[in-house]
């Protein structure tokens, strides 16, 4: 088993529940929920199942490659099953299980976990799971997003690959671990962390990100009020704009990791990008609403 | 022959869940009772004791001695009226047969009574006695929909809300299983067991094979018994590493906590590199509990040891693995903070680049913010009573007090700035008491209040700052929102100031306040006021020693229009302790008697009376009175003896007020005595409204004579 097996194992064990396993989001993101994949597919009453490696950035976790646990840019593996269903507890466990990992020989347990991304306005409840006290899972029956409560509840198992593998190889060291036969992930990931960590903690210009976040935020309001005046571009410009609220989100994470936001100055911060969120998933549901609309009609024609 | 049936039975209902929030448990369990008991005797269902229990995994309820009946007095019931009731044939309408079919009654259980809205028919229920089991479904049903926690979430269709995902319900009568519906679960007779790793569910025929069947996996049911359990194996176990559990593991939380993550306990040591003892305690602390949700050990002398003990859920099969994991999980971390702790030591605090941090968009930067503060330690310290050095510390303090915010430290544990503050002061060889400022500066918060003077200057400073930038730029908390902490800095300052009982002169902390902020834009008219009177605002939900103040007497202080916040409080004090007291009384109706007069009046003067306008004895008698014993007055208020200041100002003028109203008429043609009367009352009233309090207020006033 190696790190590139362990996906291929998740993988196959979410597709064979039915979901669709599609490809990271090409830009940067602090977590798999940010992908629209899942931002967008927990909206609305359609059901949905759906997995995904993602790449994750969190510029403050950086540590130069010095910490077996840490890292500025890590993956995760997430699933979201719309609607939940009832054994998904036992399910997760059961990827643990496929993924090599003996349940018995370890402490597991589920602990409380009120999950929030103030940023994304989505909150939820669950839990993190512990491995043997370090956190491998979070799992997370979403109740909002986009500041809107859901209307059929996710399941969001959000995996850190990285862990999982390490409880699965019975290794310590997160560099230590082998990606593929003769390839480990310290010869493809140490130099990027520490080159990562001096880059995000060090030598990323504070000017030029808070320059980023006001041009992002800008032009995701913009798109967003394009979308509204242009009704015949039907179906809005909410994705473009989500990128662009995917941005912003990014030069706050950098900024904070360059030590630039106080705590006093967050809550404005994330408020800003929360509006935008939250304008998103109010255009997405509109637009949603529109098509059900559409398929009603178009399944009962007789009904006209 | 039927056989017999019990008359008493034990009810048992287990509600399964996935794992409920620790802190959840003991309220839920609380509920599960006393909503149990309420409900059981309002269905009038005769029972004996009513236990409940719990785990993250399940509420349980256990009722004993459960009649097997329910037993309802005779009633009567109201129904439509006659005229409703019968058809202009004489038949029985709709409504009446409709009435009668949702009560279960007939035609021959009718009374007619009249009343003064006409007859109406009664349906005379007789008293009845029905199986218990046939009410049990529902009333369970409301048990469970009823109770409440501080989060609740939906997870299917049904919408039904809980803490948690509910799994199974098993509830039994005995050993009959009842069948409660709940969402879109109905209950059985089996429980689960063997926590997430090995589940398995068993069928209970019992409360005493239920019983059986959890001890048999080692769960223990009852919370109090578990955390007791919990709180010997932990002791146990800290005194095989030869010290002692940190008494902060027991009094933040942390056993409750434990307590309701597992319901098997299993206790393991292990340890970690001494190196990291290098760490200050809060870190440490910080990285074992919260973390980890292990417990830390010290030595009898109270220094840490390099172990810890944790508490698993269920006997591991190979223990050593899970302590080597944790051990290394635990070293991990405290390396990473020994690495912060370092790194941020080789940059003094002074040198802490605050420029780059931003307060606020609006408010500038924690460089600016520095500088606002560093304005007021004149005015504050001069009404403290600073020594000159006590002063240049405080200074210090201030400079560095927001250094730890750009510490690596401080980033991955936010609740520990100042402490952090602290320690990096104490590294750099700054003076103790600097350094203790530092670290209290954010205080009160969480029942810790600041020990030092310099810390409790400096968290005054710092929350001053806070609070009149905020208001400036237009921010204020209103309603429960508060989202920069505006009332609670509010608080703050109060408390702060309450306890070192030295004089907040709000008026002198703005000046310079203000001269500092002149680089803010947005300035807002009447800061000043609205800063002050919203400090004095919180004097209404201020945490008051007994006797705790009536609002009338804090109106009265207000309405003095006190500049002194501490002073204010003096004063309120003085004055309850007074109340009821018949010396305040007559000061109040001196107050009382002098306002009603310049209420009436067209035109206030602002001035003194003019003695030499004076027309009769009784004017000049109480100028006399005035103008000899104001200074006896004024020198009472000034060393704020408000007891004996009032009684002296109302056994001077109640008297002579009372004559000379009975006798001089105030409101005469002649403008100019008038104007000179009403300056004399005004002179009378303001010796003691402007400086003490409007008594006029009073409650008292409105029953008292004297």
């Amino acid at each position: 088993m190696n790190l590139q097996g362990l996906i291929r194992t998740l993988e196959s064990f979410w597709e064979r529940q039915g979901c669709a396993i599609v490809q990271p989001y090409d830009i940067e993101m602090g977590a798999g929920t940010f992908h629209p994949a899942t931002f967008f597919g927990a909206l609305g009453p359609k059901p949905w199942r759906v997995a995904y490696v993602q790449p994750s950035r969190r510029p403050t976790d950086g540590r130069y490659a010095e910490n077996p646990l840490r890292m500025q840019r890590y993956y995760q593996y997430q699933v979201l099953i719309k609607p939940t269903v009832d054994d998904i507890q036992q399910l997760y466990l059961k990827s643990l299980r496929a993924c090599g990992i003996r349940l018995e020989d370890h402490d597991i347990r589920f602990v409380q976990d009120d999950w929030e991304s103030p940023t994304l306005g989505a909150w939820g409840l669950g839990w993190e799971v512990w491995l043997d006290s370090l956190e491998v899972t979070q799992f997370t029956y979403f109740q909002q997003v986009g500041g809107v409560d859901v209307e059929r509840v996710s399941c969001e198992i959000t995996y850190g690959i990285e862990r999982i593998a390490m409880f699965a190889l019975g290794l310590h060291d997160v560099y230590q671990l082998p990606w593929a036969a003769g390839t480990s992930y310290g010869d493809l990931h140490r130099d990027t962390e520490r080159q990562g960590s001096a880059y995000n903690f060090e030598h990323a210009t504070v000017p030029f990100y808070q320059e980023l976040f006001q041009q992002h935020w800008q032009e995701a309001d913009r798109l967003l009020k394009v979308g509204q005046q242009h009704p015949e571009l039907k179906c809005g410009l909410l994705y473009p704009a989500y990128e662009q609220l995917l941005k912003c989100s990014h030069a706050f994470n950098m900024l904070d990791a360059r030590g630039a936001i106080s705590q006093s100055d967050r809550p404005r911060f994330v408020l800003r990008i929360r509006m935008l969120a939250r304008r998103c998933a109010d255009a997405y549901l509109g637009e949603e609403r529109v098509q059900q609309f559409v398929n009603e009609v178009v399944k009962a024609p007789d009904a006209a | 022959m039927p056989r017999k049936l019990p008359l008493e039975e034990t009810l048992l209902v287990e509600i399964g869940t996935e794992e409920l929030p620790a802190a959840y448990l003991d309220g839920a369990i609380a509920q599960l009772r006393d909503d149990g008991q309420r409900l059981l005797d309002e269905a009038h269902l005769v029972h004996g004791a009513v236990e409940s229990f719990g785990t993250l995994r399940r509420l349980v309820m256990i009722v004993r001695g459960l009649s097997a009946f329910q037993r309802n007095p005779a009633e009567q019931i109201r129904g439509p009226s006659k005229q409703v009731a019968f058809g202009p044939d004489g038949k029985p309408t709709q409504a009446l047969l409709g009435f009668l079919r949702a009560r279960g009654g007939t035609l021959g259980q009718l009374k007619t009574v009249a009343t003064e809205r006409g007859e109406y028919l009664h349906f005379l229920k007789p008293a009845s006695t029905v199986s218990s089991i046939k009410v049990l479904p529902e009333l369970i049903q409301h048990l469970i929909s009823g109770l409440r926690f501080p989060k609740t979430m939906r997870w299917d269709a049904s919408g039904f809300r809980f803490a948690r995902p509910v799994r199974w319900l098993l509830v039994l009568d005995g050993s009959t299983p009842v069948r409660v519906t709940v969402g879109r679960l109905t209950s059985g007779r089996v429980t689960r067991v063997g926590g997430p790793k090995k589940p398995k569910a068993v069928a209970v025929g019992s409360v005493s094979a239920y019983h059986t069947a959890l001890k048999r996996d080692g769960i223990m049911l009852d919370q109090q018994a578990r955390r007791q359990r919990i709180d010997q194996l932990v002791r146990t176990a800290g005194k095989k590493t030869g010290g002692v559990v940190a008494p902060e593991m027991i009094t933040h939380g942390l056993l409750d906590e434990v307590a309701g993550l597992t319901e098997r306990p299993v206790p393991l040591v292990g340890r970690f590199d001494p190196k990291y003892l290098a760490l200050p305690r809060e870190v440490l602390l910080a990285s074992m509990a919260k973390h980890q949700r292990v417990f830390a050990v010290q030595s009898a002398s109270g220094k840490l040891l390099p172990a810890f003990v944790a508490i698993l859920d269920g006997a591991p099969r190979k223990p050593a693995a899970i302590r080597a994991v944790m051990e290394r999980i635990l070293n991990a971390r405290l390396a990473d903070s020994l690495l912060f702790f370092e790194q941020d030591r080789k940059t003094p605090l002074k040198s802490a680049a605050l420029a780059g941090v931003t307060f606020h968009e609006k408010l500038g930067s924690m460089e600016d913010k520095t500088q606002r503060m560093r304005k007021l330690i004149d005015p504050l310290a001069s009404a403290w009573r600073l020594s000159d050095g006590e002063r240049t510390q405080l200074e210090r303090a201030c400079a560095l007090a927001k250094g730890d915010l750009v510490t690596t430290m401080v980033k991955e544990f936010p609740t520990l700035q100042g402490v952090m503050g602290k320690h990096y002061a104490l590294g750099d060889g700054e003076p103790r008491e600097v350094a203790m400022a530092i670290g209290e500066h954010y205080l009160p918060l969480a029942g810790r209040s600041p020990e030092t003077l310099l810390g409790s200057a400096l968290s005054v400073l710092d929350k001053y700052d806070t609070l009149a930038s905020y208001f400036h730029i237009g921010i204020e908390p209103t309603g429960d929102q508060d989202p920069f902490g505006l009332r609670r800095a509010a608080q703050g300052i109060i408390e702060v100031a309450w306890l070192v009982r030295r004089p907040l002169p709000c008026g002198a902390l703005f000046a310079p306040w203000q001269a500092a902020a002149t680089r803010l834009a947005h300035g807002k008219a009447h800061l000043a006021e609205q800063v002050k009177t919203y400090l004095l605002e919180r004097l209404y939900t201020f945490a008051w020693p007994k006797p705790v103040p009536t609002r009338d007497i804090i109106d009265a202080v207000l309405a003095s229009r006190p500049d002194d916040l501490v002073d204010a409080m003096e004063r309120i004090i003085s004055l309850t302790r007074f109340n009821g007291n018949r010396a305040l009384l007559k000061a109040a109706k001196v107050i009382e008697r002098t306002a009603n007069i310049l209420k009436g009046a067209k035109q206030i003067p602002q001035g003194e009376p003019d003695p030499s306008k004076f027309q009769d004895a009784l004017e000049g008698k109480l100028w006399n009175l005035l103008s000899t014993r104001r200074r006896d007055i004024d020198t009472l208020i000034a060393k704020q003896s408000y007891g004996e200041a009032t009684t002296l100002y109302g056994e001077v003028f109640f008297e002579p007020l009372h004559e000379f109203f009975a006798k001089v008429m105030v409101n005469v043609k002649d403008p100019q005595i008038q104007q000179n009367r009403l300056a004399l009352m005004r002179s009378i009233n303001t010796l003691y409204t402007d400086r003490v309090a409007d008594l006029s207020k009073l409650a008292i006033l409105e029953e008292g004579t004297v």
